[in-house]
């Protein structure tokens, strides 16, 4: 394993009497995507000011690609890209006069610009944007046209300081698979929203309520403490079955060590995770449905938001 | 008692029993740009309806002019029975509003606040506590009645503008993205108190949470300053011919990249334990040819085909873009 590509040790930050973020502790797995995730006003963008070394933090430490941020903050900006929440784009300027100017802070130029220019442009569908003024474009655009610039001199760290909030569900999906292919290609990707079920689309997720850290920990970890686990659904797929089928699929289940419910329609199993047996146990279920009428499958997974409801609730004194 | 503002009419005997609203034709327009652009709507009883759309498409327009905050140009634009082109102080006086930013004085205290809308509305003092006293303690903010308002966190901000709109027992209940940006738990309270008024209250809500979206009886899409598609969820779900899969495996997300080189699929991304995976909707490849193609680009568990989600439902809504008008609603 390679060193974390974050990692913060008792990162305080008091403004007066008011204490804002409170002896966090953090690592970011390189080429993760990090969730960062709590209400407004529960200290996140002062966090992720702290980890870029836009703000002094009142105590603790800030390993940033191995820089430490506090000391040398200027050696972090190459090695990362940022997002802020009112997205960094200058109005009165074209996106093209955009993107020259923010290639210009990292000193691309000529072929090489176009050439990287060219392809980030066609992955975040911004072909039509060009000329455009960012103030007349939709939220959701100038939102992609945003991250585009932040990863225009190819960060190996990007910090999205709520990236999708205000921006319609379409741009929201796209932005999610772009970020996941990033992330497949090896980058760190340390975001904040609050949209929480935008946590599933993560590998991590850290919790943040009133400054202090109350999860930090896998979404299926999460799942797993936090919830009642998976509701799985089996049921015929056609009209009233033949009797029996209720039974043969009990054997199947009682095979793998599994106990189901009778609901109205069907069987249900609950199970805490999801894994290899259990899934090679549904696709027995399956095909001796298929056999039969047909299967009817389906998974529910525990809703995040109700996981973190239960997180907080767990959480209060 | 005098000084405290502009006291608005008492109601009227109600203009109809049953809280609803009619518009045809209603636009407005800011200077050059035309905000809304002929909105046809009709919402008839007790619902939460839930104003959905990207940005920019004139939901916080339509919200305030719903409130009576606007002047309008309609062919028709009866709310609660009032013409909103005509005098609207009888309309405001039976109208809760929760605007998208925080309306209330942050230098007074929380029943201060509340003591002036009840002023506003000729509630006496022991009505106000009487209708108050209840609210506040369901939402957890009986604690804070003397803390000012500008010390509160912004869910009990929230919390309080949602208080402060049911005050007057209002028959419309307007509620401008009212939870955006508020932590998980005032989120739920604040949509129980919405959920609990479903019965008795004509209840409009904006908003860009997609399980509040789903929670609403009756959707409304606006896109361009028109409703393009309204009806309840299970409508507009049924009117799509979309098919959604989900392909659990190890590795999700690299099931979602294996499945974005598939002709017909549309989007992937990794969520949760599974891979999304949404197919074009001018394709219908089936069950069994997606389990097939995935099961040969990559290692799969177990495919499903999942729910159509309110997610999949306003993309397809967004991709669809403005329909001519006449024929756009689905309901």
């Amino acid at each position: 394993m390679s060193a974390p590509a974050i990692v913060a040790r008792g990162l305080t930050k008091r403004f007066g009497e008011f204490t804002a973020v409170h002896d966090l502790a953090l690592e970011v797995a390189r080429g993760s995507i990090f969730a960062f995730l709590g209400a407004n006003g529960s200290g996140k963008s002062t966090t992720i000011r702290m980890l870029i070394g836009l703000l002094q933090p009142s105590a603790g430490s800030v390993l940033v690609d191995g820089v430490d941020v506090i000391r040398e903050p200027r050696r972090v900006r190459d090695r990362i890209g940022y997002m802020g929440q009112r997205v960094s784009l200058y109005a009165g300027l074209s996106l093209r006069e955009n993107v020259e100017f923010y290639a210009g802070l990292h000193g691309l130029a000529g072929a090489e610009l176009e050439g990287r220019w060219g392809r980030v442009r066609e992955r975040f569908e911004l072909g039509g944007a060009e000329g455009e003024r960012p103030e007349s474009l939709p939220a959701g655009i100038r939102q992609r046209a945003g991250l585009a610039l932040a990863m225009l001199h190819q960060p190996r760290i990007l910090f999205l300081d709520e990236p999708t909030a205000g921006v319609d569900v379409a741009s929201r999906g796209l932005f999610w698979e772009r970020i996941q292919e990033e992330a497949e290609a090896g980058v760190t990707v340390f975001v904040t929203t609050h949209f929480l079920e935008e946590a599933d689309h993560c590998d991590w997720v850290c919790f943040l309520e009133a400054g202090r850290l109350v999860a930090n920990a896998a979404p299926d970890e999460l799942r797993r403490r936090f919830s009642t686990g998976y509701r799985v659904h089996l049921a015929p797929a056609r009209g009233a079955a033949e009797p029996g089928w209720r039974d043969e699929v009990r054997r199947v289940l009682g095979a793998a060590g599994l106990t189901s419910e009778t609901a109205q329609d069907g069987l249900v199993l609950r199970v805490p995770a999801l894994g290899g047996e259990v899934f090679a146990t549904l696709r027995r279920v399956q095909r001796e449905l298929e056999a039969r009428q047909g299967a009817r499958v389906r998974i529910e997974p525990p809703a995040m938001t109700d996981v973190f409801r239960r997180i907080l609730a767990e959480a209060a004194p | 008692m005098s000084g405290v503002g502009p006291r608005l009419e008492p109601p009227p005997r109600a203009a109809s029993a049953v809280p609803s609203l009619r518009l045809r034709g209603l636009s407005k327009r800011f200077g050059r740009k035309l905000a809304l652009a002929g909105i046809d709507l009709s919402l008839d009883g007790p619902q939460i309806a839930g104003v959905v759309g990207p940005d920019g498409a004139g939901k916080t327009t339509l919200l305030r002019a719903l409130a009576g905050l606007l002047e309008i140009e309609a062919e028709e634009a009866l709310v609660l029975g009032f013409d909103l082109r005509q005098d609207v102080r009888a309309l405001k006086a039976r109208v809760g509003y929760v605007p998208q930013s925080f309306g209330l004085q942050r230098d007074l205290a929380v029943l201060e606040n509340l003591r002036f809308t009840a002023r506003l509305h000729r509630l006496p003092e022991a009505e106000l506590r009487r209708r108050a006293d209840p609210l506040l303690a369901r939402m957890g903010l009986a604690p804070f009645v003397d803390r000012p308002v500008g010390a509160l966190s912004g869910g009990m901000k929230q919390k309080l503008a949602v208080v402060n709109a049911l005050l007057p027992e209002p028959a419309l209940l307007v509620l401008d993205e009212p939870t955006a940006g508020v932590d998980v738990v005032a989120r739920g309270e604040i949509w129980r108190m919405l959920e609990e008024r479903r019965e008795a209250t004509l209840v409009c809500v904006s908003t860009s949470y997609l399980d509040e979206a789903a929670a609403c009886d009756r959707l409304v899409y606006l896109d361009g300053g028109r409703v393009t598609a309204s009806g309840t969820p299970a409508d507009l779900r049924a009117a799509l011919h979309l098919e959604l899969y989900r392909a659990w495996g190890d590795d999700p997300r690299a099931l979602a990249r294996a499945a974005r080189t598939l002709a017909y699929v549309a989007s992937a991304r990794a969520s949760g334990g599974f891979a999304r995976i949404e197919v074009r909707p001018e394709h219908t490849p089936g069950e069994a040819r997606v389990l097939r193609d995935l099961a040969a680009l990559g290692p799969v568990q177990f495919v499903e085909p999942a729910p159509l989600d309110v997610e999949a439902m306003l993309l397809h809504l967004a991709r669809r873009r403005i329909a001519p008008p006449g024929g756009a609603g689905l309901a």
